[in-house]
């Protein structure tokens, strides 16, 4: 079995026009060969068809007065000829097809096993040492930093980017995948290792990769540092229609040096300021949905004003209205239909279970700190700021 | 020609009615004439036809550019924010969504739903399939002619569901249904439940009309015709009414079942009550895998028409592309979990794999066949003909374009890509609608006595086939490139592919309305048909352009076979206009 070169130069020009990029791993590489071998296989048998085709109109054109020559209408050699062609070609293509499935669906025993939850609209990668990837990425950031480096300030135009998940694997590791969505049908997807599999509410499901090892080109910006280091990052696409958002259900998948990638979830694992955790839970888990700036979005927005916000009566859809305090929103987190905000529909999935006390905690916080109505106000200097802000814009 | 004086003499054209609009309205809302019966079809289904289109090009120009939000500072110096992209966002309150993805969820639906149910299933066997089958087969009518009509009614009912539930809104489960996001979305509405029966009663005009024809078939050749002695055309609605028959009522009780789990939460599909959603998958592509080949049957039955008509040949292999008919129609009821591949066990996947390879073989025979049909013919190329060769071109290209899918290492790439979306128009449009296109030409004359313009077919047929290769062969790179299906917006680097494919879409638009203009001229102005143009020797070129009310003076007796036209003059010809070789082949 060949090892794939990850250097795109020496790429067939039909590989590169078709995928864009190797395969990021030998299973991928794998199966992209066995792509282009049935293309070009598919490929030789079109043009001799059409070649024959277009060269029958042309030779056999109708003229006036010349009948059809006569010729069989039937050959049983040339009949079965081209029906064991095709049939012992399909064989082959099946045997080589399960093959490569088997490389991509088993995971190698030592392989790093990573939890993955699902549900509309966002991801969570939850790492072995039970920490989970507070990072995000902003899509377009480059192309909107290269913007202001270049000095385009008229008009001073900012694309802002839709902010998505950053999940870290190491280099050159063997990663499996256990799956199980919340509420619909999903499907995780990372092109770059040509695999995909539903992640399906009643059951586990999942796949194996193995990650590259770092090229010398390879970096990206660590946000968290702003700083270039080593990584690549790849897209990680929702696959299976699940409703509004589905086309923003997206993350990115980063591979990066080991110890990069040991350090980052030692830190995850550790306490952290429970706003800070419910910002970076807000940010992976529940912006597609709710904004903080007083957007309307497909649910309430978190921030405070036109009677939003902690601390604030809830007008329901039944009619009755209820003040938003701390049960409520625990309430609305683990069982969220349970009361439902007049002017939305009911179709945010349940979190009972999915999330630890902390990070029920986490959110609460951080969604008190937000409104200026925020109890916690006088104990930390930040929140203060906030709620100024929030009741500035309202007066 | 000397059946078109006697035509008003001997017999009454099938659309000479009474006078006065309303007796001809009631004489056409009564009728249980099959040709009659065909021609209302037709116009419905090119109805949908053109309401499943303008959702197609919606979806195509909101995919014209990638949706971003943009900060900038306008003149007054203040930060402000717009959106980009967001084509259909106008559409929002007028359809009551909630945003502008969901305005594009339920587009696309709508394109899906409309195009699956309400078009392409019902589009050859119901129209041309009931103008001709009886015809063909030498027959006054079908053998139920009143059944024929009720599936009419049911037909026009079915299609009324569905566009209530449209007008109401629309549904945004994707035309799939697929649970349990289907039995939650817009839970306090009615739309998704009245689409679910649309499509429920849309069913039951299917397994009517294919057992109609199944007894048709049976019971009603003309002496003389032998299983072996049918058109080519017959064979294929006969394939594909056995599978109406016996895959309809699958979906039927699984759409039922899904109305009930919606309605009444009783527990079969969704997890949280225990139930399994991927249950619901399996029930739909047992029906929906098998409704592919009632796509695409009754198409490659045209195509062996055309095929031998317009180039004067016995079609090659008539056996085997009868039996190949029968085959796929056998085969095609157990590879349904190759719309499954991502969401079941290794052991099923690799036998579905391997199942689905099987179908493909029958497939390819066909398309050796057609090609060997070309070899020293006489060969005109005219619009039929030329159908007939794109649809050799665009189906092959959809066909090969199967094997990676059905390959079960590049499917977990390719499934839910734009890559399957390429593939399945090129067999679905690449084969059925060109197939199509190329049978309403080739029947017209004779359906309504008139001649179209030659010109104005051919510009629109090149149109349609330069604009389908540039919407859909992009497709393919933007699905190997890594672009998930039903998507709303999407990352930059597939904005060029997606900016050709729009324009394409255009470019189609405009083929298909140099077809329509061709139609209308034809209809109002068009030369008088003669009652056998291409020389065909099939029973429906003996009578008269358009056919009598009773199809034939008497009864016919068959005496040759449908593609002897080596040894044949056709009917209506002068021998002078059609030489026949020296030495004809034997069969």
């Amino acid at each position: 079995m060949n090892t794939p070169t990850l250097a795109s130069a020496n790429m067939p020009f039909f590989q590169k026009m078709i995928f864009g990029d190797h395969g990021a791993s030998e299973a991928a590489a794998w199966s992209d060969g066995l792509f282009m071998m049935i293309t070009w296989f598919s490929a030789f048998f079109f043009v001799l068809l059409m070649g024959l085709m277009v060269a029958f109109v042309i030779i056999y054109r109708r003229r006036p007065g010349v009948p059809a020559k006569p010729s069989p209408s039937h050959n049983l050699n040339i009949e079965i000829l081209w029906t064991v062609i095709p049939s012992a070609s399909m064989l082959v293509m099946f045997v080589l097809g399960v093959r490569g499935y088997a490389m991509k669906m088993v995971a190698p025993d030592a392989a790093m096993e990573l939890k993955v939850d699902a549900w509309k609209w966002a991801w969570k990668v939850t790492y072995p040492n039970g920490a989970s990837s507070p990072e995000t990425n902003f899509l377009s950031f480059e192309s909107n930093m290269a913007q202001l480096e270049a000095g385009s300030t008229d008009p001073w135009m900012e694309t802002k980017g839709l902010e998505y998940p950053v999940f870290y694997v190491p280099e050159d590791t063997a990663v499996s995948l256990r799956m199980n969505s919340q509420d619909v049908i999903h499907s995780f997807w990372i092109p770059e290792f040509r695999t995909k599999m539903d992640v399906i509410p009643n059951r586990y499901t999942g796949y194996a990769f193995h990650t590259p090892k770092l090229r010398d080109s390879d970096s990206v910006l660590d946000t968290s540092s702003m700083m270039q280091i080593p990584g690549r990052d790849m897209w990680i696409f929702c696959a299976e229609y699940c409703g509004d958002e589905h086309s923003r259900m997206a993350a990115t998948l980063r591979v990066v040096p080991q110890e990069t990638y040991d350090a980052k979830i030692k830190e995850w694992g550790q306490d952290k300021d429970p706003v800070v955790l419910g910002e970076s839970l807000y940010k992976t888990m529940c912006k597609i949905c709710h904004s903080v700036d007083g957007t309307p979005g497909t649910g309430p927005t978190w921030s405070s004003g036109n009677g939003f916000g902690f601390g604030y009566e809830a007008a329901l859809a039944n009619g009755q209205s209820v003040m938003r305090d701390d049960n409520y929103y625990r309430e609305s987190i683990l069982d969220p239909n349970a009361k439902v905000v007049s002017g939305f529909v009911p179709s945010m999935p349940a979190f009972q279970g999915q999330l630890s006390e902390d990070e029920i905690h986490g959110l609460i916080m951080y969604i008190q700190s937000l409104s200026d109505r925020n109890p916690n106000a006088s104990e930390s200097g930040e929140d203060n700021q906030q709620a100024d802000d929030s009741a500035g814009s309202e007066g | 020609m000397s059946s078109t004086d006697h035509a008003h003499h001997e017999g009454e054209s099938y659309f000479d009615g009474p006078p006065g609009v309303l007796s001809k309205v009631w004489q056409w809302m009564s009728t249980v004439d099959h040709k009659k019966i065909g021609v209302m079809y037709l116009v419905a289904v090119l109805f949908m036809f053109f309401l499943g289109g303008v959702s197609a090009l919606a979806v195509r120009y909101e995919l014209l550019d990638p949706v971003r939000t943009v900060e900038t500072m306008n003149e007054a110096g203040e930060m402000i924010q717009y959106t980009t992209g967001e084509r259909l966002a106008g559409l929002t309150n007028i359809m009551g969504a909630k945003n502008a993805n969901e305005v594009y969820n339920r587009i696309f639906t709508l394109h899906g739903a409309i195009m699956v149910f309400m078009f392409i299933i019902p589009s050859i066997p119901a129209s041309l399939g009931n103008f001709f089958l009886p015809i063909m087969l030498g027959a006054k009518d079908v053998a139920f002619p009143r059944l024929n009509l009720l599936s009419w009614y049911i037909y026009v009912i079915g299609c009324l569901f569905g566009v209530f539930s449209i007008l109401l809104g629309g549904v945004d489960t994707g035309w799939t249904f697929y649970t349990p996001y289907s039995t939650t979305t817009d839970a306090d509405h009615w739309r998704v439940v009245l689409m679910i029966l649309a499509a429920f009663i849309l069913g039951f005009s299917s397994i009517l009309t294919g057992m109609n024809f199944v007894v048709t078939v049976h019971k009603l050749r003309a002496p003389g015709m032998g299983w072996f002695d049918m058109p080519l055309f017959i064979w294929g609605v006969y394939a594909t009414a056995i599978i109406q028959v016996l895959a309809t009522p699958v979906v039927g009780i699984t759409l039922l079942l899904l109305v009930f789990e919606r309605v009444m939460h009783i527990g079969i599909f969704d997890p949280s009550m225990g139930g399994d959603p991927v249950l619901y998958q399996h029930f739909f592509w047992f029906y929906s895998h098998p409704v592919v080949y009632v796509m695409i049957l009754p198409g490659m039955g045209i195509v062996s028409e055309l095929l031998a008509v317009h180039s004067r040949k016995h079609i090659f292999g008539y056996r085997a592309i009868a039996f190949s008919s029968l085959g796929i129609a056998a085969v095609s009821f157990l590879v349904w979990g190759h719309h499954i591949f991502t969401a079941m066990g290794e052991l099923a996947a690799v036998l579905f794999s391997g199942l689905t390879f099987l179908v493909a073989i029958p497939t390819a025979i066909k398309v050796f066949n057609w090609i060997a049909t070309l070899y020293k013919g006489s060969i005109a190329i005219n619009t039929p003909m030329l159908y007939g060769l794109i649809f050799l071109f665009t189906f092959s290209i959809g066909g090969l374009t199967g094997l990676p899918l059905a390959t079960l290492a590049t499917d977990l790439h390719l499934h839910d890509t734009y890559y399957v979306v390429a593939h399945f128009h090129y067999t679905m449009m690449g084969g059925t609608v060109m197939a199509f296109m190329g049978g309403l030409h080739h029947w017209w004359p004779k359906m309504f006595g008139k001649m179209y313009s030659e010109k104005g077919a051919m510009t629109g047929t090149v149109l349609v086939f330069i604009g389908f290769n540039l919407t859909f062969f992009t497709q393919f790179f933007l699905g190997t490139q890594g672009m998930p299906r039903r998507y709303a917006n999407y990352v930059d680097e597939f904005q060029t592919l997606h900016m050709i494919s729009t324009y394409g879409s255009w470019i189609l638009l405009l083929g298909f309305l140099v077809h329509l203009g061709t139609f209308i001229v034809s209809l109002i102005a068009g030369d008088k048909a003669p009652p056998n143009p291409w020389g065909g020797l099939t029973l429906e070129w003996e009578t008269e352009s358009p056919p009598i009310e009773h199809n034939f003076h008497h009864e016919p007796i068959v005496t040759h076979g449908p593609y002897d036209f080596d040894k044949v003059v056709p009917p209506h010809w002068d021998p002078k206009d059609y030489p026949l070789p020296e030495n004809p082949s034997s069969h």
